[in-house]
């Protein structure tokens, strides 16, 4: 299988200080990936670059096989959808107005609103568990409700590929199992794409196909794992990536727990 | 580290002696061909009253030298005071209204009662000024004194008193070269009385300031910190303000407002890495006084060059404020988080209601005001009622400007709209954030250089001052994602800018000095009917652009990734609104001035009547703004018959009032 989204010799620098250097991967059609890593290893800048919010210092980035300078701004947006680290204030606007805002790479500026359109906005919210809350506005909702309003956003983008940058980070234990679920399911019946940093190595073992692990030294930003759950998911490679000395523990097959010694 | 240390340690004196080299330089060197130096130095002491040119020097050079320096001191004194009690980089003696207020208090003074003025300029000046200092004092105690909500209050009554003072010169034109020269801060001396009377005052008052630095340095912590060390926060604050006022008053009675110097000297003291408050003190102390000789000798100068006709010295020191205080916006990004910095005011939640009710009671109300407007008006013989069949006939006299004002109306509620939403920030409008001033400027501009370019010359000079300035602010403020404040200050040093400009020409005097006047303070009665027809179509054509681009006016204030991420092209979404933005203000600002607040008002109105999405909006504040400007039209219509007021005056009353009790709100959330 083809590469969705490629990276290849990719070089990231701010000012002067290397982020990723020489970073080389691709992400299957249809995956769950999780980005894993320390803090500043470049998880969340990787993520920006393959959104197209950041251009790299050096090294060039396909999708589908195309160059990304060749896709217009808003087809881009109906074939990645992106979910920033930290979704700003809203402005008053209400769940469903925000929810709404995904369709807007499907029509516009001026294009009319369908009642398929409304529709994939009401599923999204219903599927975020939200549909209770679609008439207030998000400013008032609580951390882990916005957080769901602004995935609901991003599911009723329909998108072919979804970057989240650490999209439960705000959710109690329920809702993020909950939200990793659907998008395990949705990944599964869509053959959606999903790229998703997280901190979590336990959770991103269970919903995840595959796990990516990033450090940073001097030279910048660096792949020092990459494979399935199984493959990652043992003590020496944990060690390797958080440089702390962890153990683990296999409790069913796909079922790890890991601890900090 | 240590590098940067020992560089700031070694820069400040340095760059100090330099400017200090230079401004001694420039204001003996037109002397220096005549006399020896030796005779520049007696000029203080003494004349020989035989040598006409040892005359010159002695009561005129010598006193004007003397206290360009003492005021540039006291003035930079204070400044850095003032920046330090509100923990502000952009406070000063200016932006607090206390120079505006003192000015209005002398002009009235001058006008009514002169025999008070006579007795004592200084105590008319200090009235004035503490009642400005006051009323930002009083509208903002309730919040604690939050350094942002202070310098906002400050710049709206500074707005304000301005434009009551515009107003005042309008009524009495024969006076208005004199007190605007005097306004624009004149240095120019006859003898060394006003020096005499001066210095002691500023030593004094300086001493008094160096007298409070320990509880100063408190503040630096923030209010909690400061009180929890045993400071009396609140009554070293109201001290040092009554202080400052003192000062900045003793000073505008003697020379008029020399603005921008009490600002750009502590500014420039912090960027030339003065860090601890006492090295701030004494290096803006000093800056101060070389900006200001540097500024009164340029004066001279372009009072040379330009054959005589008079360049004041506070003109000049907006020339070199202007800069230092962009430069310093440009610095504020390192201390984003200023002692007693509040974060952000929280998001208003407010409440939603349907659109068509609001729309017909609003469509009513603005019927029901043309209506008014047109039909009843206040004659020689009394009030009386056209019958709308006669209204063809009496539309000469009160269709155009009531059209005008109309069109004004709705042009700024669309563009203070599309601003805050492009912004984000609510308090955010066309004049807040100088784009009317942009506008403003160029048509000075024009004015200053002599042409005349009929209404469309005007627009698209408008236009593409207001863009300057928009530009401008993005370019500064694109590290700051739009976060209030620095937004809203740059928008205070574009308009300060402008005021330069228009001092500048008013104090040339002559008929442009007058119609600028006239224009600035809004006066709707010059519009005539083509004018009015085109404004309208204008408006029109520039709101239906406007409204298409609502998508995007929902999409940008989620930010540029999201928005980005969503398929919007920003920049080019941002920059098509920006135009159009400017345009509209421009539109406006021709009719109406640059001062209305209506730009401002409108779209906060829609918003409390419950229209939140981009659209409803939209729609509800272009009605706002024409019922706003409608009604102004006609109360300065009638108000005072057969005087007439300016409209755009009228607005900026009610405007200036929403505008404080808009922030005082917010700050409570």
């Amino acid at each position: 299988m083809s590469a969705f989204l490629e990276v290849h010799q990719l070089d990231v620098a701010v000012d002067t200080t290397p982020i990723l250097s020489n970073l080389s991967l691709g992400f299957v059609e249809g995956e769950v990936t999780a980005l894993l890593g320390h803090n500043g290893s470049g998880k969340s800048t990787l993520l920006k670059v393959l959104a197209r919010q950041l251009q790299p210092t050096r090294g060039h980035v396909t999708l589908q096989g195309r160059g990304f300078a060749d896709t217009d701004t808003r087809a881009f947006a109906r074939v990645v959808g992106y979910l920033p680290q930290h979704p700003p204030a809203t402005d008053g606007l209400t769940v469903t107005e925000l929810v709404a805002l995904g369709r807007y790479p499907w029509h516009g500026a001026l294009g009319r609103y369908c009642q398929q359109d409304h529709e994939l906005v009401a599923q999204a919210i219903t599927d975020t568990g939200l549909w209770a809350f679609r008439h207030r506005s998000v400013d008032t909702l609580s951390g882990g409700e916005r957080q769901r309003a602004w995935l609901a956003m991003l599911l009723a983008q329909q998108t072919q590929c979804l970057l989240l940058d650490e999209p439960i980070s705000a959710l109690d234990v329920g809702h993020q199992v909950a939200t990793l679920r659907l998008i395990h399911q949705l990944a599964q019946k869509r053959a959606l794409t999903v790229i998703l940093v997280l901190h979590d190595v336990d959770l991103a073992a269970r919903f995840c196909d595959r796990l990516v692990a990033l450090r940073r030294d001097a030279s910048g930003g660096q792949v020092i794992a990459d494979g399935s759950p199984a493959r990652i998911m043992n003590a020496d490679t944990l060690e390797r990536i958080y440089r702390v000395p962890m153990g683990i523990l296999e409790r069913a097959p796909g079922l790890w727990v890991s601890y900090v010694h | 580290m240590s590098t940067s240390v020992m560089g700031s340690t070694t820069r400040l004196p340095v760059a100090t002696a330099i400017l200090w080299a230079v401004a001694l330089a420039g204001a003996s060197l037109p002397w220096l061909g005549q006399v020896p130096l030796s005779a520049l130095w007696q000029a203080f002491s003494a004349a020989d009253s035989t040598d006409y040119r040892q005359i010159l020097l002695h009561y005129s050079w010598a006193p004007r030298f003397a206290m360009a320096i003492v005021i540039g001191f006291g003035l930079g004194l204070a400044g850095a005071t003032l920046q330090q009690v509100l923990g502000n980089p952009l406070a000063s003696p200016s932006t607090l209204g206390v120079a505006s207020g003192a000015q209005l208090a002398l002009a009235v003074a001058t006008l009514y009662a002169p025999s008070v003025l006579a007795f004592s300029a200084d105590l008319i000046a200090l009235a004035g000024g503490l009642l400005a200092a006051g009323l930002v004092v009083a509208l903002t105690c309730k919040m604690g004194f939050s350094p942002v909500t202070v310098i906002l209050a400050g710049l709206v009554i500074s707005f304000f008193l301005g434009a009551l003072n515009a107003a005042l010169l309008l009524f009495h034109g024969e006076y208005l070269g004199n007190l605007f020269i005097w306004g624009a801060g004149s240095l120019v001396q006859n003898d060394w009385s006003q020096f005499v009377d001066l210095w002691p005052r500023v030593v004094v008052l300086g001493l008094a300031l160096v007298l409070l630095i320990k509880p100063l340095q408190l503040l630096q912590l923030g209010a909690g910190s400061a009180h929890a060390l045993g400071a009396r926060v609140a009554v070293v604050r109201l001290l040092a303000l009554f202080l400052v006022v003192l000062m900045t008053a003793s000073v505008v009675s003697r020379v008029g407002v020399v603005a921008f110097v009490g600002l750009a000297a502590p500014v420039l003291a912090r960027l030339l890495g003065a860090r601890t408050l006492r090295q701030k003190l004494f290096w803006s102390t000093l800056l101060g006084g070389a900006l200001l000789l540097l500024a009164d000798t340029l004066a001279q100068w372009a009072t040379t060059w330009t054959a005589g006709s008079l360049v004041p010295t506070g003109a000049a020191t907006a020339l070199i404020g202007g800069p230092v205080i962009l430069l310093a916006l440009n610095g504020l990004r390192n201390n984003r988080h200023m002692p007693g910095d509040e974060p952000g005011p929280a998001p208003l939640v407010l409440a939603r209601r349907p659109l068509p009710t609001t729309l017909w009671v609003m469509s009513f109300m603005l019927v029901a005001i043309v209506t008014l407007a047109i039909g009843w008006s206040p004659g020689l013989d009394g009030w009386h009622w056209t019958p709308p069949t006669d209204w063809a006939q009496v539309w000469h006299w009160r269709g155009p400007r009531l059209l005008a004002a109309i069109a004004a109306g709705v042009a700024l509620g669309l563009a203070g709209t599309v601003i805050q939403r492009l912004t984000g920030n609510v308090m955010a409008s066309p004049e807040v954030l100088g784009i009317s001033g942009g506008a403003g400027m160029a048509m000075v501009l024009l004015t200053l250089f002599g042409l005349h370019l009929g209404r469309p010359g005007q627009l698209l000079a408008g236009t593409a001052g207001g863009m300057t300035v928009l530009l401008l602010l993005l370019a500064l403020s694109r590290r700051h994602t739009f976060a209030g404040h620095p937004l809203l200050l740059g928008g205070v040093a574009i308009y300060v800018f402008m005021d330069a400009g228009l001092r500048l020409v008013l104090a040339g005097g002559g008929s442009d000095a007058v119609a600028l006047l006239n224009w600035m303070s809004g006066s709707t009665w010059l519009v005539t009917n083509a004018e009015a027809l085109a404004l309208a179509a204008a408006t029109l054509l520039l709101g239906a652009l406007t409204v298409t681009g609502r998508r995007a006016l929902t999409l940008l204030p989620l930010g540029h990734s999201t928005a980005a991420a969503l398929g919007l092209n920003v920049a080019r979404a941002r920059l098509r609104l920006m135009v159009l933005a400017a345009a509209l203000t421009a539109a406006a600002t021709m009719v109406i001035g640059p001062l209305s607040f209506v730009g401002l008002m409108a779209p906060h109105l829609a918003r409390v009547l419950g229209q939140q999405t981009v659209g409803r909006q939209l729609m509800v504040a272009a009605l706002a703004g024409a019922m706003l400007m409608a009604l102004a039209d006609y109360l300065a219509r009638v108000l005072l018959f057969p005087n007439q007021l300016p409209a755009g005056l009228l607005a900026a009353l009610v405007g200036g009032v929403y505008f404080l009790w808009g922030l005082s709100r917010h700050d409570k959330h």
